[in-house]
């Protein structure tokens, strides 16, 4: 029988929670912790178990992380590249959502939420490749440019960083609105409204009273947005024409070509620090924000 | 209801599932191919072929890539029995120790019949089809045909020519090693591919070789480095032609190898034996334009001075030095990445 707190809530017993937390366990052990720890092992090892009989311990693939400028740059790289999408999504994204989640008629709502999701039933690669089509040198870019005579020579898109992080947010700006429409809709309007009664203008109330209160929204967005597009691989090296080079690429570089899974994992490993690092102090900054709950 | 019978039949059923999947899976032959032109044929023609020849399943794996699949696989049970791949690919895994120096050749009559390249020393497996590396160029936009590897390099196709992602695509790996012989002492003069590498940008690069039979094909671009499988089968569509530079084509060999510890030796030998039949080189050639292994092939006119199928035509194929190569991978992708980084 269920036992109730001193609030008056029931609680369950200690064997029924965990038998119905079993489940979720099972699969984050399986497919979280499991893998995570085999990339782990194989970043110290000095040879892959299943090839070499007596692998090593050793922290030569970091240190030839640590010792090449290069594999630093392209960390930072990854890293911008992530911030830049978040930054491009989020200022792109929150009108859209407030819009969504603010929309009195229906037909609006439900026509917003058709053309936020649409881009999301094509896979990732067709999007990437409609990018590939726009920006080319006989895409619809270079082409309405020279038949309005605009340009002689085709302008070279491919393999700049502004068409990545284009091509990244237009991909990631829906997981964006999705995350911050469901956090705006809870806002009372009437708190906006008395403030205005209170001679806040339209812009301040807004600015002092909704984007605070949309703060969990932002942070959920941010975080979504962020850790997708640093670890994007098909849009970075497809519109990047290989000049933008991120972790990922290296990785799935060592995996597949190189066959240095030692070398893939230590690069992944330090991915994920460094995600981990920024998500944490992102995470503290937008704690400490007006409105953070 | 549930009689005694049914449950009886079941229970059976049940207990016998082990014994005919373990009949199932000794009668399968796990293999890697192509996907495209190269594997509708393969599905629609000769897997089922053989299949019927030799009372087997034949699974094939088209999704690469393979190589990190047979690593993860344990040794003695590999995941694969034969693996196709290009040769730069066999010497690693070789290296390895995953897959076998060279089939036992007893076992595969139709090597008997091959072309001498197709066994070379610098050959792990051997050779079933290859293609010409050269290049391909876009007829409405080039006037004069190159004739040179180092046309390629001409000024007026900064931006308009095409190429590979060196540390992941054996096509930019041998014009790497090209351009080493080109503009230096031999292949591997690794500094004069360095200096040429730096030269050749802007450059459009892919991964995969369908990326740049793409580009070309939609006139996006105006040369690239590819096969001269995807500029033939193309012909009749768009207008583009291959040229053989005056320097050799590269070769671009389909290699088969049988996998080391695979319980399945026969089966993967008359697999190999299969794919060296006059009935699938022919057929391959004619339908896929890969230049077939076997010398005792003649093929339609349409086909002729155009696959390499005469000891002169073969003899102007260059086989490229992928052990040296794959031995210094390392060196030369951490040079390249920064080549092309911009």
């Amino acid at each position: 029988m269920a036992a109730v707190t001193a609030h008056g809530a029931p609680t369950l017993p200690r064997s029924s929670a965990w038998l119905l937390l079993t489940p979720a366990l099972a699969m984050f052990i399986l497919f979280f912790a499991v893998p995570f720890l085999t990339m782990a092992t194989m970043s110290v090892l000095s040879g892959n178990p299943m090839v070499v009989p007596n692998p090593r311990f050793t922290t030569r693939h970091f240190e030839r992380i640590l010792d090449d400028v290069y594999y630093l740059e392209t960390l930072w790289i990854t890293v911008r590249l992530g911030l830049s999408t978040t930054i491009v999504s989020l200022l792109i994204g929150y009108p859209l959502a407030l819009w969504l989640a603010r929309a009195r008629s229906r037909t609006t709502r439900t026509l917003l939420m058709m053309a936020v999701l649409a881009p999301m039933m094509m896979g990732l690669v067709v999007r990437t490749y409609a990018w590939l089509a726009m920006y080319s040198n006989r895409g619809v870019i270079n082409g309405s440019l020279a038949w309005l005579g605009l340009t002689d020579e085709p302008i070279q898109f491919l393999g700049s960083e502004a068409a990545v992080v284009v091509a990244l947010a237009h991909i990631y700006v829906p997981f964006m609105i999705l995350t911050l429409s469901g956090v705006i809709a809870r806002i009372d309007t009437r708190l906006e409204e008395a403030a205005r009664g209170l001679g806040a203008s339209s812009a301040a109330a807004f600015l002092q009273v909704t984007l605070p209160l949309s703060m969990p929204g932002i942070l959920a967005g941010s975080l979504l947005v962020f850790a997708l597009a640093i670890s994007a691989y098909v849009t970075p090296i497809v519109i990047g024409n290989y000049n933008i080079q991120t972790l990922p690429m290296l990785v799935y570089q060592q995996i597949s070509s190189s066959f240095n899974l030692g070398f893939a994992a230590a690069l992944g490993i330090v991915l994920l620090i460094v995600a981990l690092l920024l998500v944490g102090a992102y995470n503290r900054v937008m704690a400490r924000a007006p409105g953070a709950a | 209801m549930l009689n005694r019978r049914t449950l009886l039949g079941a229970a059976a059923g049940t207990l016998a599932m082990p014994t005919l999947l373990g009949a199932q899976e000794a009668n399968t032959l796990r293999i890697t191919g192509w996907g495209g032109a190269w594997g509708e044929v393969m599905r629609s023609k000769h897997i089922p072929t053989f299949e019927k020849a030799h009372n087997c399943t034949v699974e094939v794996d088209t999704a690469f890539p393979f190589v990190p699949k047979l690593l993860a696989s344990p040794r003695g049970r590999p995941v694969y029995d034969v693996l196709h791949t290009n040769s730069n690919e066999q010497w690693s895994v070789f290296e390895q120790g995953l897959v076998e120096r060279r089939p036992d050749l007893k076992l595969v009559p139709n090597a008997a019949k091959t072309y001498p390249y197709a066994t070379s020393d610098s050959i792990v497996g051997i050779v079933i089809f290859t293609s010409a590396i050269g290049l391909a160029w876009r007829k409405d936009r080039i006037q004069a045909a190159p004739a040179s590897w180092k046309d390629f390099w001409k000024p007026e196709y900064a931006g308009k020519r095409a190429s590979y992602v060196i540390p992941a695509n054996s096509l930019g790996q041998a014009l790497f090693m090209m351009a080493g012989k080109v503009y230096g002492k031999g292949f591997k003069d690794l500094d004069a591919s360095f200096k040429a590498m730096e030269a050749v940008k802007p450059v459009r690069l892919f991964d995969f070789t369908g990326g740049a039979e793409n580009a070309i094909l939609a006139g996006e671009l105006d040369i690239a480095v590819l096969h001269d499988t995807a500029a033939y089968r193309n012909q009749d569509k768009v207008p583009v032609e291959f040229a053989a530079p005056s320097e050799g084509v590269m070769a671009l060999e389909q290699v088969l190898s049988v996998t080391t510890g695979t319980p399945k030796k026969a089966l993967a030998h008359e697999w190999i034996n299969f794919m060296l039949s006059q009935e699938v080189q022919r057929s391959m050639a004619e339908t896929v334009w890969y230049s077939p292994v076997r010398s005792d092939l003649t093929l339609a006119e349409k086909y002729r001075g155009k696959l390499l199928t005469t000891p002169e035509q073969v003899a102007t194929l260059v086989q490229m030095p992928w052990q040296w190569y794959n031995e210094n991978k390392d060196r030369i992708d951490d040079r390249v990445n920064r080549i092309f980084r911009g």
